[in-house]
């Protein structure tokens, strides 16, 4: 599925995807700049294939994906995805493939955009994720909208020559700030 | 290397899915002590949709399904999924056939799936998850060499409640450390290398 529009804070907005910003948002994922968390930073990139996996991503019934709309430019992207409806749980995710908006908090906006919307409009349960436990922006932005740490899972990566640890998450209706 | 092939235990063998299988994954699938003991690997369908669901899986480069069998009977399936640059390996499922439950079989099953992980493949780990009510399959993690890494809670609807998911892996060392005296083929002597 792909998500509505949702206003937030700071000039943050989630928007419905398009191809063009889909095919924007891929390539953003081969940089080095972005990719210290991300990866493996090979694949399928043709325009067909992306082509296909917006439009299995627009058809599928067990995610929801949007973009993050900064200051009216497609910055990133985010969702939910391998939504179980039995289980009413879902694993989100999110990427900012612009290096020079790290740090601007609007990673932190979208993360509340998505969670509030997965508890009030959803109906889910839980949400979890797994992120790279050096990526502390990441996991502090995530952390501000009620996730809490369930575990480490050690040596998840290797990047620049190192393994990394990864931090998994998860985060309930009644974990939500209640100040929104 | 979608469908697995032949990993031999004492008492089980893995080998690969045939058509003739299918009947058993409906059967299986549509079982509530199996729905309620893991989640299922499709829903029941029609026998049509199975043989597609077959084909599919043959298909894919990154999970393997085996079959299992024990005294010339199916009895179970597994289901793997190599991680990207086949530095680990997540075991999806390992299902035994609820009429043979509590004879050993899970566990002869899954020694040898994962001597195949770590003495044939080479993988660095082994992941897994199961439900927290699920004695048997931790019990059989655990004697296997499997240490659980986190739990998420309430992860999992069924009968009414939920229940937790106990997230757990081992690695190479674990596995040597416990193993290393249980090969799959006696040692070569020296001359065969010469």
């Amino acid at each position: 599925m792909l998500g509505p529009r949702i206003e937030g804070r700071n000039g943050v907005a989630l928007v419905p995807p398009t191809l063009d910003a889909a095919k924007k948002n891929a390539r953003a994922m081969l940089e080095p700049e972005v990719g210290r968390f991300w990866g493996p930073r090979f694949g399928d990139f043709s325009d067909e294939a992306l082509e296909k996996r917006f439009k299995d991503n627009a058809e599928g019934q067990d995610g929801i994906l949007w973009h993050i709309d900064y200051a009216g430019e497609v910055v990133g992207f985010t969702g939910i995805f391998d939504i179980n409806w039995i289980d009413r749980d879902g694993e989100s995710g999110i990427f900012i493939g612009r290096h020079d908006l790290f740090g601007k908090g609007i990673a932190s906006e979208a993360i509340r955009l998505r969670t509030q919307y997965a508890w009030t409009e959803l109906r889910l349960h839980r949400v979890h994720n797994w992120i790279g436990l050096g990526n502390r922006g990441s996991r502090r932005a995530n952390e501000k909208a009620g996730y809490v740490q369930m575990g480490l899972y050690p040596r998840s990566w290797y990047r620049s020559g190192e393994w990394y640890d990864e931090w998994l998450g998860e985060a309930f209706p009644n974990t939500f700030p209640a100040k929104g | 290397m979608a469908l697995g092939g032949t990993i031999r235990g004492k008492k089980t063998s893995l080998r690969m899915p045939v058509e003739a299988d299918l009947e058993a994954h409906q059967r299986w699938a549509a079982d509530m002590r199996l729905r309620h003991a893991d989640g299922v690997w499709h829903e029941p369908a029609m026998p049509a949709t199975w043989k597609e669901r077959l084909s599919e899986a043959a298909k894919d480069k990154q999970q393997v399904l085996w079959s299992i069998e024990s005294a010339d009977a199916l009895v179970g399936f597994a289901r793997a999924r190599l991680w990207s640059m086949g530095q680990g390996v997540g075991l999806d499922h390992l299902v035994i056939d609820p009429d043979r439950w509590r004879s050993g079989l899970g566990y002869d099953a899954a020694f040898a799936l994962h001597r195949y992980f770590f003495d044939y493949l080479d993988v660095l780990r082994c992941a897994t998850d199961v439900r927290a009510d699920n004695v048997a399959a931790l019990r059989i993690a655990e004697r296997l060499g499997y240490a659980e890494y986190a739990r998420g809670h309430d992860a999992h609807y069924r009968n009414g409640a939920y229940v937790d998911q106990v997230l757990l892996f081992m690695d190479k060392t674990t596995w040597q450390e416990r193993w290393s005296g249980e090969r799959e083929y006696e040692p070569l002597p020296a001359e065969s290398f010469r």
